[in-house]
C-alpha cells in the first residue's frame, strides 16, 4: 500500500511531468492517432471527407503494391549499406581514438562537426559539391585525368552517393558511442590476456569483441531505427531519383500522401513503417535493460 | 621456479614522479615474499614491474637470473593475480582457466588434465561451466588463482588479491595461499597494505615507504627490530608507542625522560645509547610490553603509574589508551580479564628490554644489543 509519503512525491511527479506530457500527446501522440484513425478511411487531399470507411483496405492495398515493394527493398538496402559502412569505420577509429592519449578533445570535436549540422544543410552542400559540371569534385577529378562523374544523375551512383553522403554525416555517431563503451570496458582482463600470451588481435578478438557486444548491439539498434526513417538528405538531394534508385520508404509515404494526394494509403504506410519502429525500439529497450 | 633481483630499478613518469626509486631486492627461489606499505609506496608499481606491465625507466630486473626489462609479459614465465581478479566476465570459469594454455596451442588433453587437477586443488571442479558473475568473491578469487596455477609459471605475482574479500573470507584464503605456497614451494610475491597478512603470510617482508624499500627481512625480525619510525609505527595493531623524550645521564646509567614518568635504560643498552646522552630521543615502546603483574615483565620490568583514557575490549585482551600528563597518549595491551574502566589509576610494569630508541633527526632506530 502507497504511504502518504509516496502518494506526494508521484502527485508532484506528475505535476512536473504534465507540461512535458501535453506537449508530446499535442506534437506527437495527436498526430499519431489522426493518421492513424484516417488510414482507416478513403481520403484524398482531391476529397478530404470521412465519409468512406474501407477498414484495412489501405493497408492491403499498400502491402501488395510494387512501388512499395521497391521502397522497402532500396530502404533495407540503404539502411543495411549505411549500418555495416559506418560501423567498420566508427569502430575501427573508435579503436584508434581509444588508444590516443594526446589531443583526444581536439579530435571529438572535429569528429563532432558533420553530427552538428542539419541533414538538409548536408544535402544543400554535398548536392553543389557534387554537381556535374559546376562542383568542386569533379574539378578536383579533372586535374587528376579524373571524371567528370554523375554523382546523382546516375541510379547506381545516386544510390552509392547518398549513402557516403550519410556516412560522411552520421559516422560520428558511432565513433562516439563505441568510443565511449571502449573508455568503460576495464584494464585489467586486458592486462591478464596480456600475461596469458595474446596479442593485439587476439585481446580484440578474445575481449574487445566480447566485451562490447551490448555496446555494439545498442548503437547498431539506434542506427538502424534512425536510418529507416532517413528522409532529408533524399529529398534534397535526389527526390528518389533517378527513376526509383533512391526512393526510400519515408520519401515514398510522402509522395503518396503529397504528390499522389491518397492521405488514407499514406497514412496506412506511415503506420506500417511505424509498427517496424516501434518493434524495433522495444526490443532496443529490452537489450539496454539487460546492459 | 625461479628467483626474481631487481637492481636498482626505478619508475620515474613524465614529469619527474618517481612512483619508485632505486630498489634493491633480491627473492629467493621459492621464497614467499611481501611487499607491504600504505596507498601510493609504490608496491604495485614495483610488481607489475616485474610482471611487465610497467617498464623500469632504470635499472635491472633478474627472473632465473635472465635479464627481463625487454621481455613481453607473457615471455616472463609468471603468472599474476589482480586484486579486483580480472576475470574474462564473457567466459565460463573453464574458458578462463584454459585461456592461456589455448592461445599457446596446448593439446587439449593436455589443458583438460591441468583444468582438472587445478580445479580439484582449488575446490572449483563444481563451477567449471558457471560464468564469473555467477560465483561469489571467495569463488572468483579461487578461479583468479586457478587461472594462474594452471599455467604452471616460475613465479606468481599477487597483487592484493585479498583486499575485496570479507574479513572472514580473507583469513580462510590467507591460510589457503599459505598452505599453496607450502604444496607450490613456487616463488611468490604478494603485495599487500595489510600488515596482518603481511606479518602472517610472508617468509620475508619488503617494507615500502615513497617509492623506496625501508626494510627487508622476516616477519618477527622486522616487528622486533624495526628500521625507522615509519615501520615501528606501521607493524602490527596497535602499533608501537613513539614517545618524544630525553635521554639523560643518571648517576652510572641512562635514563629515558617522558612526560609519563621516567624509565632507567636497561644495563646491556647503555653503551649503545650512551652517545645520545642530553639529546632528544623519541622512545619506542610496544604496547604488549606493558604488563599488569610485574613478574611477566622480566629483569628489566619498570613501573608506569598512569590514568585510563579509553577501554577497547577486544574479546582475547582489551587495549588501553592511558593519558600521560603533558604528552601524547599512548596505548597498552593487557589481559581481558581486567576490570578497568576510563578515568581508573593503573600500575603497569614496562618491560624496558624491549625499548627502542630512534633518533628524531633521522628517524632511524638507534643500534642496540638486539637481545638481552
Amino acid at each position: 500500500m502507497q504511504t502518504r509519503i509516496e502518494a506526494a512525491d508521484q502527485r508532484f511527479g506528475w505535476m512536473l511531468s504534465a507540461p512535458g506530457l501535453m506537449l508530446l500527446g499535442a506534437v506527437i501522440g495527436f498526430p499519431i492517432a489522426w493518421a492513424l484513425f484516417t488510414s482507416l478511411f478513403d481520403y484524398t487531399l482531391i476529397m478530404p471527407s470521412y465519409d468512406n470507411f474501407v477498414g484495412l483496405d489501405n493497408y492491403v492495398t499498400a502491402l501488395g503494391d510494387k512501388e512499395f515493394g521497391h521502397a522497402a527493398w532500396v530502404t533495407l538496402t540503404f539502411v543495411a549499406a549505411i549500418v555495416v559502412v559506418e560501423f567498420s569505420i566508427g569502430f575501427l577509429v573508435a579503436l584508434m581514438l581509444n588508444s590516443t592519449e594526446r589531443g583526444r578533445g581536439i579530435y571529438y570535436i572535429i569528429l563532432l562537426c558533420p553530427l552538428l549540422m542539419n541533414p538538409v544543410v548536408v544535402g544543400l552542400i554535398w548536392r553543389m559539391l557534387l554537381h556535374p559540371t559546376l562542383g568542386i569534385v569533379n574539378y578536383l577529378l579533372g586535374l587528376v585525368g579524373l571524371g567528370p562523374v554523375n554523382w546523382l544523375g546516375d541510379p547506381t551512383n545516386a544510390f552509392i552517393t547518398v549513402v557516403l553522403v550519410d556516412v560522411w554525416h552520421q559516422v560520428s555517431f558511432m565513433i562516439v558511442l563505441l568510443l565511449a563503451g571502449l573508455s568503460a570496458l576495464p584494464r585489467e582482463p586486458y592486462e591478464a590476456a596480456r600475461v596469458e600470451g595474446a596479442s593485439t588481435l587476439q585481446s580484440f578478438w578474445h575481449i574487445t569483441l566480447p566485451l562490447m557486444r551490448p555496446v555494439i548491439v545498442v548503437t547498431l539498434l539506434i542506427r538502424v531505427i534512425f536510418a529507416i526513417k532517413t528522409y532529408d538528405i533524399i529529398y534534397i538531394m535526389t527526390r528518389g531519383g533517378p527513376g526509383d534508385a533512391t526512393d526510400l520508404i519515408s520519401y515514398f509515404i510522402y509522395r503518396r500522401a503529397f504528390v499522389g494526394l491518397n492521405l488514407g494509403e499514406a497514412c496506412a504506410l506511415a503506420g506500417l513503417l511505424l509498427a517496424v519502429i516501434v518493434a524495433m525500439t522495444a526490443y532496443l529497450h529490452r537489450v539496454m535493460r539487460k546492459v | 621456479m625461479a628467483s626474481i633481483e631487481l637492481r636498482s630499478v626505478s619508475k620515474a613518469y613524465d614529469g619527474g614522479v618517481h612512483a619508485v626509486r632505486d630498489i634493491d631486492l633480491s627473492i629467493a627461489d621459492g621464497e614467499f615474499m611481501i611487499f607491504l606499505g600504505p596507498s601510493g609506496c609504490g608496491k604495485s608499481t614495483t610488481l607489475r614491474m616485474i610482471a611487465g606491465l610497467e617498464t623500469a625507466t632504470a635499472g635491472d630486473i633478474l627472473i632465473g637470473g635472465e635479464r627481463v626489462n625487454d621481455l613481453d609479459p607473457a615471455k616472463r614465465d609468471i603468472s599474476i593475480v589482480f586484486q579486483n581478479y580480472a576475470l574474462f566476465p564473457h567466459m565460463s570459469v573453464r574458458k578462463n582457466l584454459s585461456f592461456g594454455l589455448r592461445l599457446k596451442g596446448t593439446p587439449r588433453a593436455e589443458i583438460e588434465r591441468r583444468i582438472g587437477h587445478v580445479s580439484k586443488m582449488m575446490g572449483i571442479d563444481e563451477l567449471l561451466d558457471r560464468r564469473p558473475s555467477q560465483l561469489s568473491g571467495g569463488q572468483r578469487q579461487r578461479v583468479a588463482l586457478g587461472r594462474a596455477l594452471v599455467r604452471e609459471p616460475q613465479a606468481f605475482l599477487l597483487d592484493e588479491p585479498l583486499s575485496n574479500l570479507d574479513a572472514k573470507l580473507r583469513a580462510v584464503m590467507r591460510t589457503e595461499l599459505i598452505k599453496l605456497h607450502q604444496r607450490l614451494g613456487t616463488t611468490m610475491v604478494h603485495v599487500t597494505h595489510d600488515q596482518v597478512e603481511a606479518m602472517t603470510m610472508g617468509e620475508r617482508i619488503c617494507i615500502m615507504k615513497d617509492g623506496e624499500v625501508v626494510q627487508v627481512g622476516a616477519p618477527l625480525e622486522v616487528y622486533t627490530n624495526p628500521a625507522d619510525t615509519f615501520v615501528a609505527g606501521f607493524l602490527a595493531t596497535p602499533s608501537m608507542n613513539l614517545m618524544p623524550a630525553r635521554l639523560e645521564a643518571d648517576g652510572d646509567g641512562l635514563a629515558i625522560h617522558l612526560a609519563a614518568g621516567t624509565i632507567a635504560v636497561p644495563e646491556p643498552f647503555r653503551a649503545a645509547y650512551a652517545p645520545y646522552a642530553g639529546q632528544a630521543i623519541i622512545a619506542g615502546m610496544r604496547p604488549e610490553d606493558f604488563h599488569e603483574k610485574p613478574a611477566e615483565a622480566g629483569p628489566f620490568g619498570q613501573l608506569v603509574e598512569t590514568t585510563i583514557e579509553t577501554v577497547e575490549a577486544l574479546g582475547p585482551e582489551t587495549i588501553l589508551t592511558l593519558s600521560q600528563p603533558g604528552g601524547t597518549a599512548f596505548a597498552a595491551r593487557v589481559s581481558a580479564a581486567g576490570t578497568s574502566r576510563a578515568g581508573d589509576k593503573i600500575r603497569l610494569t614496562y618491560d624496558a628490554g624491549k625499548l627502542h630508541l630512534f633518533d628524531p633527526r633521522t628517524t632511524k632506530r638507534i643500534a642496540r644489543p638486539l637481545s638481552v
